[in-house]
Parts: C-alpha cells; structure tokens; sequence
C-alpha cells in the first residue's frame, strides 16, 4: 500500500508539472524556446501514460515526440525566417568584385536584417532560363520571395514580388531611396490557381 | 482528482489557442490539447485501478486497467504527428504567400483586397 | 482585456460542467467491456497484450482505417511541399555545414541498436507492450538518425509512396481474407478455435506489415521537411 501512496503521489507531482509546462508554452514569447518546452512536455506527458497503466501508449509518446515532432518545429521555424531572393541579372548587382557587396545584396541584406529575416539568395540554372512572362507563375508556385531582372534599355534592376506579401510593400517603401532599382508587384489571383 | 487536473491541461491549451497571435502558436496549442485528450483517455479507464492490460495464464487480482481507451489512443499519436506536420507544411507556405505568420496582419491584407 | 476576462469565465464554466459531470462517473462508467475483454482476449485472439488484441482483432476496421488516415496526411504534405525546382543557397554552398566527428560516429554506434529495438517492439507486439505503430515510429526515428551522420543523402519519395500504398492494400487484403476462411470481415483469419501460436502468425504479419507503413510514412514526412530546410 505504500507503494502504491507513493505512485500516485508521483502522479500528482507530475500532473502539476504538466500544468507548469503548458502555462509557460502558453506564455512564452520565443517560438525557438518553445520546441524545447514541447519536448519536455511530450517527455512528461509520456511519463504520465506509464503512471496509467498505458505502456504502449508511453513507447508510441517517446519514439514520436522525442525526435519527429521536434525536427518538424525547427525546419518550419527556421523557414519563416527566410526571404528567397532568385539573380537573374547575374551581374554585380549581387556580388561584385568575388565578394557579397554590390548595391542589390546591400540593400536585401538591411532590409533582412531590420525584419530579423534570413536571406537566401538563390541562381538556379533552369530557373532564371525561364521568360519574363512566365515571373508570375514561377512566384506562386515555388517559394521564392523576390524575382531580380534587370532592364537593359533603361538600366535599371527590376524587383518583382507578391502584391499578397507584406515584405514586398516594405521592401518597396525601403528601396524608394535607390534611383536605380524598381519594386514591381504582381497583381493578386486567387491563392491555389 | 487526476482527470480534473487533467482538464485543467486542455482549457490551457483552449487559452492559448483563443489568445495566440502567431500560427506556429497555434499549432504549438493545438499539440497541447491533443496530449490533455489522450491523458484524459487514460484517466477515465484507469479509475478503478489494476494492472497493466498484458496478461498471462491466469487474470489478476485486482483486475486491469480498460485497454479500449488506450487502443483508440496509440493511432491518435501517429495520426496526430502526422497532421501536425501537415499544419506546419501549410504554414510555410502561407509565410511565403503573405510574407507573414501573424494572424492580424493576414487578415488585413485578406481584408484590404 | 476584458476580452481576456471573458475567455476565462467561459472556461472556468467550462471547467465547472466537467467538474459536476465527473460527480456522476461512477453511473456513466461500467467495466462489462474491460471485464470481458480480460476474461476472454486471450481465447478469441491468441495475443497477450489486449491493447493489440484490440487494435488488431475486435476494432481491426478502426486501425486499418487510420492507416488510410496516415496515407492521406503524407500524401498532403508531399503535395503541399512539391518542388519542381532545385534550390540553391549560394550562402549555403559558401559555408558547408559540418556534423561533428564525434557524433558521426556516436550515431553510427546507435543506429543499427536502434532499428534492432524497433524490430524487436513491432515483432513481440503481441506478448509485450508495443506493436506496429510504436515500433514503426521508432524505426523512422532509427532512419531520421541517417540523416545525420549524411546531411546531403538522397531519398526517392516516389518510391517509398509507392511502396507504401502497395503495403496499405496488402494489409487490406490480409484483413479481408478471413471473409472467405470464417464469414467475417476483419478479424484473424485463422479459425476461432486454433491455438495461440496459430492466431500469433497472423498478429505477427499484420504488426510488421503496419509497422513498415508508419516508418515509411514517417520517413516520407521528415524528408519532405528536410528537402525544405535545405
């Protein structure tokens, strides 16, 4: 007998620490620091099962939170901080002299920054083969955030971007300082065409 | 009682899920609630005590606890895993749509349309 | 903030209907199922573990169901996060990420425990805690460790999808066949009154059989994922 006062003591104590860890999932700020939170949280909730009678239940509980659910959270977190820039100019827009600091990458790199982004600046070959009219479509139905051309007749580098995006009318609002670069938008179809 | 404090862990996750400004958030809640429901499963089919439900020869003693619940509960995880990879998926994409994951700022770029 | 005040009254309303209602559980909750499940699971379906006596016996249409429920959730998110274009991080490509020797190593050390443990808990499913979806959730947490010890490897999603809906039609098949052995659809198709070592190899198939469903569609997941941290 106990043994048993002293399980389901162990029962309580947990359930007030499950409480204890929801709260503070609840009314923590930081998503990063919430995957550790959740971890935890799963780990207890696990402990609970077995304190129920429930071992299959608590296995299934360890294998998927401890490491599936975990590494979902961060890739997908990692992903909203990034803003996926496709070169097509291919010039020293971007990168002049081997190295990151033409005008364009100063420009993307502090608007990045000051919206605690991370910028990714991409140049694949069958991508940028693809024609101007086809822009568009390519921004729908790929990630990419920023489409940079530039326009030889009047020399000037053309940022074509989502109209449904909120970056591209702050990105647009930034770059009026610049003589030489154009934020264009896309006019807004319906999401999933 | 246990299955109270139990509930207590889902009407958490309610709160969290009616106050969150982020959809990350959101998911992160609705994970909450999912483990309260599968808790409170198990609370409700061991009431009356017993063993773990794996049993020899003979039954024992003092009975064992229900395994229904506790069957119904071990595809929820899985399931559950799953879908909340699908909500994450989903999430990427609406950041890259509308270059935000706050629910306040989609729905007044939906709304100015 | 009154708005606040409001959500936590409705809950505590909340709270308080469940409160009284758990008063009354002693008159909504009876042990005729628990009881004979106990007295005769062991009989009807030759499996020691009643959790798997239920899952793959007496409610076999409610698991095989969620299997599909699964197929479906990887479907999506391989449609959802469809790319028909190599991305490349030229920042990326500057700094190479590098996994430490150490844990190279470590995980070389671990894997292989690893997948024999989620073998063990799929195969013994029926005389111990575990079965086909909990081993199969740590046969894909064996194979996420791959990912690593080899940050860059390749993975073919067509295929494994494909063998994936092949096996949830097998497992289908399996569990229909006792309508043409006992006149019953989804249950052991061996005869009532076979041994337990009999009605064990059906236990066993279909544990291993859903098992390498859930890794697969695990494995499907984190790497559509993976390709999308990348």
């Amino acid at each position: 007998m106990g043994n048993l006062d002293m399980l389901s003591l162990t029962a309580y104590a947990l359930q007030v620490l499950l409480i204890i860890m929801a709260v503070s999932i609840v009314v923590h700020k930081n998503n990063g620091t919430i995957i550790i939170l959740i971890t935890t949280f799963s780990l207890i909730t696990a402990s609970l099962y077995v304190i129920n009678k429930a071992p299959d239940v608590a296995i299934a509980e360890v294998a998927i939170g401890s490491a599936i659910i975990p590494l979902i959270y961060v890739i997908s977190i990692s992903r909203q901080r990034e803003f996926i820039v496709l070169d097509k100019a291919m010039d020293d827009f971007i990168i002049a002299d081997n190295a990151f600091t033409g005008v364009g990458y100063v420009l993307l790199k502090r608007f990045t920054d000051f919206y605690h982004l991370e910028l990714n600046i991409c140049n694949d070959v069958r991508l940028c083969s693809l024609g101007a009219g086809r822009d568009q479509l390519l921004c729908e139905q790929t990630n990419v955030d920023l489409i940079v051309s530039k326009d030889d007749e009047r020399n000037v580098y053309v940022l074509k971007g989502k109209a449904s995006s909120i970056l591209t009318y702050k990105l647009e609002a930034m770059a009026r300082d610049y003589d030489n670069i154009e934020v264009v938008k896309f006019k807004d179809r319906d999401f999933g065409d | 009682m246990n299955p109270l404090l139990t509930f207590v862990v889902i009407l958490i996750g309610f709160y969290g899920l009616s106050t969150s400004t982020n959809i990350i958030k959101s998911v992160f809640c609705v994970t909450i609630i999912e483990s309260g429901v599968i808790l409170l499963f198990l609370n409700l089919g061991n009431l009356d005590g017993g063993v773990i439900p794996v049993i020899g020869d003979t039954l024992p003693v003092g009975g064992i606890a229900d395994p229904l619940p506790q069957a119904l509960m071990i595809t929820t995880i899985v399931i559950g895993s799953t879908v909340t990879a699908l909500a994450l998926m989903l999430c990427i994409k609406v950041f890259h749509h509308y270059g935000t994951v706050e629910w306040a700022e989609i729905l007044s770029r939906e709304s100015g349309k | 903030m009154i708005k606040q005040f409001v959500l936590i009254g409705l809950l505590a309303i909340l709270f308080a209907v469940f409160f009284v209602s758990m008063q009354d559980i002693q008159e909504l909750y009876n042990t005729f199922g628990k009881d004979y499940i106990a007295a005769s699971g062991f009989a009807d379906t030759g499996s020691r573990n009643l959790v798997t006596a239920i899952l793959l016996d007496y409610r076999l249409f409610d698991s095989l169901f969620e299997a599909g429920i699964l197929l479906i959730a990887v479907s999506g998110v391989i449609w959802i996060s469809k790319h028909e274009i190599e991305e490349k991080n030229a920042q990326f490509m500057l700094d190479k990420f590098n996994t430490p020797d150490l844990f190279v190593t470590f995980s070389r050390l671990v894997y292989p425990l690893m997948l024999a443990f989620g073998f063990y808990v799929i195969i013994n499913g029926h005389v111990s805690p575990g079965g086909g979806f909990q081993g199969g959730a740590i046969v894909a947490t064996a194979i996420l460790i791959l990912y690593y010890i080899d940050a860059d490897k390749e993975t073919n999603i067509g295929l494994i999808v494909t063998i994936e809906k092949i096996l949830y039609i097998a497992i289908l098949l399996v569990a229909s066949l006792s309508i043409v052995t006992r006149g019953e659809f989804f249950t052991n198709f061996f005869a009532l009154d076979a041994s337990a070592d009999t009605k064990a190899i059906y236990l066993v198939l279909l544990n291993v059989m859903i098992g390498m469903k859930v890794a697969l569609g695990l494995w499907t997941i984190f790497t559509a994922f993976l390709k999308e941290g990348r």
